[in-house]
Order: C-alpha cells, then structure tokens, then sequence
C-alpha cells in the first residue's frame, strides 16, 4: 500500500484550496493539494464578473465600508449567514483583493475624469476623483449598496487563479493532478487524511496528514441545468458527509442564476447587468421595473430568478426550437466596452450561440449556479464534529452566505477563507497535542474498504447503468427541486432519489477494468451525488417557509419564529437512504443586524420572538456610540478575535485614510 | 413550440477518432468511427459525452467548464489543435477526425497531460510575480497602475493554457524543450507587469536560448490556432527584439 | 547592471551559471546575413537582367562592378572579393539556419506530418524554405566558386556561352526558383519574426506582407526566367565563337586584351 505523508492535505485545487494551502506553507508545514484537474483549470476560473471588497475607490463606492458590505450580505443571506463569519469576511476582503494586485491580477484601475456609463437603462456621467487615478475598479452588481465588485474585465476568476497558481508553484507546492480522492480516514473523532485514487492509474494510496482540508467547490452537477463545470459534482460534500460525523449545513439552499444563456446553462456574468444590461421579455419590455421597482434588474440573485420564472409563467417568454427563454439585452453598453468589459461574454456568445452580443440580445434562463450549503465548520474553518477536518470556498458551510449568495461574494469567499482557514490549519498543526500519531491499521482498513467498494462495479454483475441513474437524477433535481418548490414535488423528488440510490448500489460495468475507466468514475460517483442530491431534497422538503433562494409556494413566507436556523445533515449508516437531518438555532441575541426586511423581494415574513427585544437593543448601542462605527460595530458584536492576528485591523481608503504611524504591526503580512 | 410539428433531417455525423492507452501493454493506436445523429447547436463536448454515454464507456477525453474559458478540451480536430467544447458540430463536414494533442504525454485516447507540461514551463519560466518586497501591508491603499497598463497585462493573462499553441508550433514538435508561444507569453507578461521586478537580464536568464526566443522560427502556428487570439505574433516579437538587445549589449 | 559583471557586491560569483550571449548574437546574425543575401540577390537579379536591355548594357554593369569606369581599366579581382564575402556570408547563414532544420529523423518525421495535418501557410512555407535552403548550400556554392575562380567570365558572352555552352542553365534554373522562394519567404518572416512593418493592425500588416512577398516572388521569378531565357538564346546564338569575349561597338580597345 502506497502512502503518502504530509502535514496539510488539501482537496482541490481551486483558489480556496490555493490559498489555503500557500497560507499553510508559508506558515511552514508542507501542503499538498489534490485536483481531478490541473489547478488552473479549477471552476474558480469561471467567475468572470469580480471579487466584493469594499475599497470604495470608484465615485459610486464612496461611502462604503465594511460596514455597508456586512449589511448586504447579511440582507442578500435573508439572515441565514453566521453574522461573525461576514463581519470576518468584510474585513478581510479589501486586503485580499490588495494582496492579489500585488501577486499579479490585473484589476481593472479607475480612470480620473467623466466616463459615460448606463444605469437604469440612461447614459449618466460619472467624474472619477484625481486620488483614485489607478487605484483598483469597482464595478455595480446585484443587492449591493455601493458599487463594490473588484474585477479584471469579466475574467476576474481567471485572472485570479493565474496568480495564487502561479504563487503556489513560487511556495513549491506540489499539486497532485487527476487524483481523487474517495473517502477520508477518520476514526469518529479525527481526520487522519484520505484514500485517494489516481484517475489515470487507477492506483489507490492513502495520504496521511495532519490537518486535511475539503475545498472542492460546488456540488451544482447534480442538476441538469447548471452554470457549474463538470467536475463540481459535489464530491467534496459527499466525503464529509460519508464519514458520518461531520455534517453538511444548508444543502437546501441553492442557488439559480438568472442569466444562464439558453439553453446550453453557459454562465454571462452578472456584470452584464451590472454594467446596466437589461432583462426583456417576448416583447421587448424591460419587466424588472414592475417586479423590483426599487433595484430592478440589480435585485438579489434569488430574486431576479424568480421573477424571470414568474414572468415566463405568466406567457411572457420567448419560444424558441428549444423551449422558452427571456432575453438579455447588452447592446445599450455599446461596442467599445462590451469588447474590453465584456469579451468572455462576447466569446460566449459567439461561439455558443452565433450571436453578437453587440448587436442582438442574448437568450437567458436561470441555471442552477452555487451551493451555499457545504461542509458546516465553525468561524476557523473546521469541522465541529470531527477534528483535523476543515473546509472552505463553496464546499463549505463556514456559512457567510446564508440562503441566498450574492454576486461577487464567492471568488471573494474563496481567497479570504483561504487566508483565514490557512491560519487555523497552520495553528493545528503547530499546536503539539495534534502531532501525528496515525492509527496506521484504520488507514489499511480504509484503502481495503475503498477497493473493494471498486471491485465490487468489476465483479458483482450489477445491471444498472451509471450514466442513465445520473440522468434522471440531474433531471429529477431541476425539475422538482428547482426555484420553485412545493411539498408535493419534493416528496416525490425525495422518494425517487432514494430508488435511485437503491439503483446505484447495483450499478453492472460494460467496460470493467480499474485502471483508466471513464465509466467505474461516473459509477462511484453518481453514488456519492445522489446522497448529496438527497440532503438538498430532503432539507427543502421538510424546510416548511421560504428563505433566500429556497421558495416554498406552499410556504412563501420567510418563518423567523420557526426556521431561524441552519439544517445539519449527517449520513449515519451505510444503507441508509436519507439523511439524517439536525439543527443549529441562529441567535437573534447576538445579531449586528437583527433580521428585517431585505429591502427587495416580498415583504413579508415572520418575526423571531426574540428580534424586537434585539432591534431595540441595537438601536440602544448605536445611539450610546453615535459617530464611531468601529466603537459601535465593536459593542454590537466583537469579531476581531475570531481572526488570525495578521488579518484584524483597518482597512484604509481614499476616504478613511490612515494617519501615519498609526499602523498596528501586527497588520503586516507575509510571515 | 413549432419545431416539433416538422421534424428535421439531421446529418449523420461520423467521428473517426484515434484510440489508443498506453498504460494497457497490448494496446496499438488505432482510428475508431463511432456515427451519431447530429443535433441542434451540438457540440463536440455533448457529442463526445453521447458516445461516451451510448456507444463506448471506455472513451477518454477531459472537459472541465465546458465553456471555452479552462482550457482541459485542446484536442486536434480535423487537423488544427482547437477547443472541442466550443467547436460547433455545423463548422465541420459529416466526417469530424479527432486526434490527441500531440507533444504532450497521452494519457489515453483524446486525453493529453497538459497540466504536468504547464507546471513544467512555469517552475521552468518562473511564471510569477517577483515582489520587490517580502513584507507587504494590505491594510494600506494598494499602489495605483496606469489603468491602459493593466489593461495591456490583461490581454496576456488571458491565456488559459490549453496547449493549442504548443500543438500547433512546428518548433516545439521537433524540440521538446522549446518553452512554446505560451512561455514566451508569460514572460512578455510579467516584463509588462510593473509588480514584477525582474529585469530583462533576469528575462534573458530564463528565455534566451534556442530553447526560449531564440527558438522560435516564427512560423506563427500558434498565433493563427490561439482560441483566445491572443496577439502571439506581436509579443514574441517583441520579446525577441528585447532579448537579443540584451545579448548583444555590453 | 552590465551581463559581463561577475562580481556582486564585491563577491566573486563566477561560478554563477548564466546564459550564453552567443543564443542572441547568432539569431540576430541570421536574420542580418538572411537580409543582406536576399538584397543582394535582388540587386543581383537586377544587374543580370540588365541582358534583356541590351547587351551593352550588361557589359557596362559587368565593368562596372570591375572597377573600370573608376580606374578606367578592369579588375576582376574586384568581383572576386565581392563573391568571396557573399560566399562568406552564405556559409555564415547556411551554418546558422542549419541550427534549425530538423536535426534526426524523429524530428523529421514530426515536422512533415504537423506539416501535412496542420495544412498551415506560414508553417508549410518554412518547409519549402527548409528543402530551398538546402539546395542553395550545393547549388549556390557551385555558383559562387565558379564566380571566385573566374571572376572575368562575366559580360553579354561569357556569361551566355557558360550558361548555354558550359551546361549551367539546368543548376540556374533549379537555383532560380530555389533563390526566389527562399529570400521572398525570408524576407516575409523576417517582417513577422522581429515586428517589421507591423502597423497598428498587426493581422492586416501581415496579410499584406504576404501578399506583396508573392508579388515580389511572381515578379523576380518572371524577371529571372526571361533573363535565364535571354543568356541561353545568346549562347546558342554564339555556341561556334564559344570563349570569345563581347566588346561593345564603342569601345577601343578590348579593355580585357592587354595593351600591345
């Protein structure tokens, strides 16, 4: 048996597991990172429309801070995101977007002087200050205050991973590409690492770490329509809830976009309406007005999805050879910036769907497109049930989105929970009482239990196609778990992927060898996604209200008073064929922003018995510190000490510039 | 909808594809034709995962966003090394012939190791920002950047290293340690990036050889094949004015 | 910081390994020999041709380029030491574009069938470049040994009686359209290799050199056939006075004939 030893074993190699493990390295432990895929190839490539930090450099950002930024996250999360993990967030992304301008992305700069753009369908123009000549760019997206988004053009996700790639290969971290990895090694209270298979030999070993590190994006393969790559497929998900222990917080809520090109699922960025793009329907009419009249087609992106499902319902759509679709309209942008602002958008569309984005509009519909749900660690990034094991980016549940993400918070989620959880690991490993003492018999007991799992495909004769069971299961989720959802349609969702995972425990091979072998993959794999497919069932149909991006018409409030809490799945026993659901209260007691009104979508919803009690007592505390928001934020709920020491401090701006020498050392990064 | 009521006559597409594992001892390269009916705005990514799915399980071929933007689906097709996944199935004559990249270790029938290659050329080429300071503080306002300098770095970053231009570059088929117009690219990229501090001394450490600039014999394969149109032709051109400027100085 | 300094901070570091300066002096060296044989070859075109005016006028260009209209008498010895340094500066080129032909068969074997699968103008041309520049080594040493040792045989006659009579019409003609690809290719990829004539529109520019370097191909290649054509009727015409040499009409005497 091949084994491998390291301290820090990250799994995938997207920006987070990136980050993650330079963080790691850099503190100095080794760190290795699986990837199915070269790393630069990861689905963190595919964010195209920018990165939220609140720097506040362009005219139309002035005035933001963290503050504002924590609102709306904490708004767009419909008061599902853990308020401690946003305010560590907000605070930390401004100096990850400067980190990154010094590792080489190139962000779109601000140009002083009057620029034209379109907002709300008019040419307005804008002056940009002298003093933010060069400085780095933001651009409009959705359920956003300010103009917030970082971006570099619309390949920010490409620009970004280019850099932290390139920084792990300058640290010397080895990626161990096409490697999967199919169970981890835990004895019920710790992590030990995992068994891993190599996707080109089919050569199963074991790598024994200290701390191991689940960082395997989305899990958005599980629908049929997705804007996902097909590689997020939601492995990642299905090695922690495998182990039985560690839970997978949230997996109901998912999250559809609203400009998904039809009917191919392609991804165009949210920057397209961002930058003022319009939503028109069959006759042309721009209808977000009548929907959100506050912001339109900048609503956040549950919202806007729905209202694009609503108005095709309502006959509204386009028919066309594939089905019906509504339409985005760029064209107002003009040429010039469409082809520096919006090329992967143009290239999209030229060569997916023959159109010129210049010249004609763009067919739409939403498509599945994140899974807010993930991996439930704590506000360090590890897992609260099982030791050693952490996670961050989209396959955890660190849980700063809540129900609803919005645009621009999850490549930002990816590098600052990389930072952050590059920190605990590091600590972990330091700390003495977590030195490797590794159980060396429960590593053989897992590397045996894997192969035999695989033998089992080559020998047993089952007769079930793995490809037609993942077929109707990604049909199964977008049709019956989709925007909208009723109890009647989850029931039947959730009792059919059962039979579906009854199914897959008898899946035959037609081509049966364990080396290279497309087909054994799709078949352990489908296994695995229909128990993740089934926590997102599950959860929905025994969630009873409407939160975010989970709609209940059979529920269509937001129920404070009964759901004000996050869904913990854990999959207890082999043969089960549910998971077994638990949950975690949200404390309206210690809420920065007691829950309300997210300023968009419906308004009504019913209150947490406790939120009155709370608001008052906020409205208290900001009037005793009326004037100083870092005294307020630091007496309605303290968070600082939940960061690495690097990350706390300040954050400065153009108009919140620092007196020099008044820079705590401590802020000093690059240890 | 109305298309239903006139069902169309649909091409059938006949894909001859070369099939070969070299990790299986008795396996011998062979050319395979699998015939499938073409669909509406297909793909070769969705015809490939339908023969896969329908016709042989055992095909191998690497999609990963399925997008043009990742750059794993380099593959030659009809002879040019091009995306498949965005390759339109209407481009293309009934008989489609899909061949692995060459240059690259196969790993199996259409499957290539680009990845192992890439990392290769960029420990090589040293493809990253050399700070000019260890310590950074990113509390601190970041340093402006001519907003048309950015721009410019952009342009080159947009290289999703597919290997197309490798498989197109007569040069780096004859010579495996030629660094291909991706390397050159890179380091065209990081002498325009301002954060870097190399010096074009440093560059000539790096790419000034028969194996970097010096290599190339401009044949311009791989401007003419880039996906991304990247402007190949124009930076390693330049690339080659400043190196022999600094081999020739002093 | 100069590329020859060995010592940094005043520690010796000779031991550093660094790159070569030669890469970068031999590549410029190419294309700078590649350009001055392809000017010279069109300057050469156009003297030869200057038959098809008149025979005249061709021996007043051979006598020129011999120093008489200077000197006011003849030196072969001249046109030898221009051959001499076009030789040079041939083998110059041909040792250093070697460098980039296929060094083995497996590399052989790789370029002719990217060649064939690609179907790619730019690299198919490289390869007439590559089986061009291999004939001139043979066909252009022939060519120029033969000026180095008989540098007087030029003029209306001896040119004409050694391309009819001396049987080298066959190699001049291979060679003609061996010269004519070769420099008109190379010329075309020394514009893209090192940016030249690039403008604003880098794909537009190219188009257009491309065009313009056929043009220029079809051009010389008609010039030097009918040239070819023009010596080779001469010759024939003067097969019977084989070795005689042409004296224009107005001039007395024969400047090659030595003074009684």
């Amino acid at each position: 048996m091949k084994i491998v030893h390291t301290d820090v074993l990250v799994i995938g190699g997207g920006l987070a597991g990136l980050r993650l493990a330079i963080g790691a390295k850099r503190r100095g432990h080794d760190a290795i990172i699986l990837s199915l895929v070269p790393a630069k190839r990861s689905h963190s490539k595919a964010a195209q429309g920018g990165m939220q930090a609140s720097l506040g450099n362009v005219a139309k950002g002035q005035g933001d801070n963290e503050d504002v930024h924590f609102e709306d996250t904490v708004r767009g999360s419909d008061w599902g995101a853990d308020q401690e993990v946003v305010r560590m967030f907000v605070n930390t992304a401004p100096k990850a977007v400067r980190e990154l301008a010094a590792w080489g992305v190139p962000w779109s700069r601000v140009r002083k002087g009057d620029r034209t753009v379109i907002i709300n369908g008019q040419k307005v123009t804008i002056t940009e200050r002298d003093e933010a000549q060069g400085l780095v760019a933001q651009r409009d997206f959705g359920g956003t205050k300010k103009w917030r988004t970082c971006y570099a053009a619309d390949g920010t996700g490409h620009a970004m991973i280019n850099a932290v790639a390139d920084q792990a290969i300058a640290d010397s971290i080895p990626v161990h590409e096409r490697m999967e990895a199919l169970a981890l090694i835990h004895d019920g209270n710790r992590c030990y690492g995992a068994v891993v298979r190599d996707l080109v030999s089919g050569e199963l070993s074991a790598y024994v770490a200290t701390a191991t590190a689940v960082c395997t994006g989305g899990a958005g393969r599980v629908y049929r329509t997705t804007t996902n790559a097909v590689i997020c497929e939601g492995i990642g998900h299905a090695l922690a809830l495998e182990t039985g222990v560690s839970a997978l917080g949230n997996m109901e809520a998912i999250q559809f976009h609203p400009t998904g090109i039809f009917p191919a699922g392609i991804l165009v960025t949210e920057g397209c309406r961002g930058d003022g793009g319009l939503l028109k329907d069959v006759d042309g009419h721009r209808f977000m007005p009548d929907y959100e009249p506050e912001k339109k087609e900048l609503a956040s992106r549950d919202v806007v999805s729905r209202r694009m499902e609503e108005h095709i319902k309502k006959g509204k759509g386009h028919q066309s050879r594939f089905g019906t679709h509504l339409w985005l309209d760029i064209t107002l942008l003009g040429e010039k910036h469409i082809h520096t602002n919006l090329r992967e958008v143009w290239d999209i569309c030229h060569y997916f769907l023959g159109v010129d984005p210049v010249k004609e509009m763009i067919p739409v519909r939403p498509a599945q497109h994140y899974t807010m749900g993930g991996v439930r660690t704590d506000a360090s990034g590890q897992s609260a049930t099982l030791k050693g094991l952490f996670s961050a980016g989209e396959a955890s549940c660190w849980d700063m989105h809540g129900f609803n993400r919005l645009g621009g918070n999850s490549v930002a989620e990816t590098v600052v929970a990389g930072m952050i959880v590059g920190e605990s690991v590091a600590d972990y490993c330091d700390a003495i009482a977590n030195a490797p003492t590794v159980p060396m018999g429960l590593v053989r007991e897992f590397v045996e239990r894997e192969q035999a799992k695989l033998a089992a495909f080559t020998k047993a004769g089952g007769k079930e196609d793995a490809s037609v069971i993942k077929g109707e299961m990604q049909d199964l989720m977008t049709a019956k778990v989709g925007i909208f959802r009723t109890g009647a349609d989850l029931e039947e969702a959730v009792d059919k992927l059962q039979k579906l995972l009854v199914r897959s425990r008898s899946i035959g091979l037609r081509s049966p060898t364990l080396g290279a072998n497309p087909e054994l993959v799709t078949a352990y794999r489908v296994q695995r996604m229909l128990k993740v497919a089934l926590t997102v069932a599950y959860g929905a149909c025994v969630r009873t209200e409407s939160r975010g991006a989970h709609f209940r018409q059979d529920y269509p409030q937001r129920n404070d008073a009964e759901w004000l809490k996050r869904t913990l799945a854990t999959w207890k026993g082999d043969a089960d064929t549910l998971p077994t659901l638990a949950y975690e209260a949200l404390d309206v007691g210690r809420m920065e922003l007691p829950p309300g009104w997210r300023g968009y979508g419906a308004k009504d919803y019913i209150d947490h018995p406790d939120t009155p009690a709370r608001q008052s007592a906020v409205e208290a505390i900001r009037a005793q510190h009326a004037g100083d928001r870092f005294a307020t934020q630091a007496a309605l709920m303290p968070y600082e000490h939940l960061l690495p020491e690097y990350l706390r401090g300040r954050n400065e701006r153009i108009d919140e510039r620092f007196a020099d020498g008044d820079r705590p050392a401590a802020a000093t990064t690059g240890q | 909808m109305t298309m239903n009521a006139t069902p169309r006559n649909h091409r059938k597409l006949r894909f001859h594809i070369l099939r070969y594992n070299p990790a299986k001892a008795d396996d011998t390269p062979r050319v395979q034709v699998y015939e499938l009916e073409e669909a509406p705005g297909m793909t070769l990514f969705i015809a490939l995962t339908e023969i896969r799915e329908k016709l042989d399980p055992s095909l191998q071929f690497d999609f990963v966003c399925r997008a043009g933007i990742c750059g794993s689906c380099g593959m030659m097709i009809n002879g040019r090394p091009s995306l498949a996944c965005r390759s339109v199935t209407q481009s293309f004559p009934e008989d489609i012939w899909l061949a692995p990249l060459p240059v690259f270790e196969l790993i199996g029938d259409l499957s290539v190791n680009t990845g192992k290659w890439m990392r290769g050329m960029s420990e090589k080429l040293e493809t990253w920002v050399h700070l000019q300071q260890e310590k950074l503080d990113f509390t601190r306002i970041e340093k402006p950047m001519d907003p048309a300098l950015a721009e410019e770095v952009y342009e080159l970053d947009r290289c999703i290293e597919c290997g197309c231009c490798v498989a197109g570059c007569g040069t780096a088929r004859m010579r495996e340690d030629f660094v291909g117009a991706v390397g050159l690219n890179k380091i065209a990229r990081f002498r325009l990036d301002p954060r870097d501090a190399r010096t074009d001394e440093d560059f000539y450490e790096l790419v000034g050889d028969d194996n970097g600039v010096f290599g190339c014999m401009s044949l311009l394969g791989c401007h003419d094949v880039c996906p991304k149109q990247l402007p190949l032709q124009t930076q390693i051109a330049f690339l080659r004015r400043k190196m022999v400027a600094q081999g020739t100085k002093g | 910081m100069s590329s020859n300094q060995e010592t940094i901070a005043g520690v010796g570091l000779a031991d550093r390994p660094r790159k070569s300066r030669w890469p970068a002096r031999m590549d410029l060296a190419q294309s700078t020999t590649g350009l001055v044989l392809a000017l010279f070859m069109w300057g050469h075109m156009f003297f030869v041709s200057t038959i098809l005016i008149s025979k005249d006028a061709m021996w007043a260009v051979t006598k020129m380029f011999e120093g008489y209209f200077f000197f006011g008498k003849a030196y072969p010895g001249i046109v030898s030491l221009v051959v001499a340094t076009i030789l040079a500066i041939l083998v110059l080129h041909a040792f250093l574009a070697m460098r980039k032909f296929p060094a083995n068969y497996r590399q052989y074997r790789e370029f002719v069938a990217h060649k064939n699968l690609m179907h790619h103008g730019d690299t198919t041309l490289w390869w007439w470049q590559v089986l061009t520049g291999f004939a001139l080594f043979f066909l252009a040493a022939a060519h120029l040994y033969q000026m180095l040792m008989h540098p007087g045989d030029i003029g209306p006659y001896p040119s004409a009686d050694r391309v009819w009579t001396g049987s080298w019409w066959p190699l001049y003609l291979v060679m003609l359209f061996a010269v004519e690809l070769h420099g008109g290719i190379g010329l075309y990829r020394l514009c893209v290799k090192w940016g030249w004539l690039e403008g604003k529109d880098p794909a537009a520019s190219r188009a257009k050199l491309k065009t313009a370097k056929w043009v220029l191909t079809a051009f010389f290649l008609a010039l030097g056939l009918l040239t070819l054509g023009a010596y080779m009727k001469i010759g024939y015409e003067h097969r019977d006075r084989a070795g005689e040499v042409y004296t224009p009409a107005w001039v007395q005497p024969n400047p090659m004939e030595k003074a009684p």
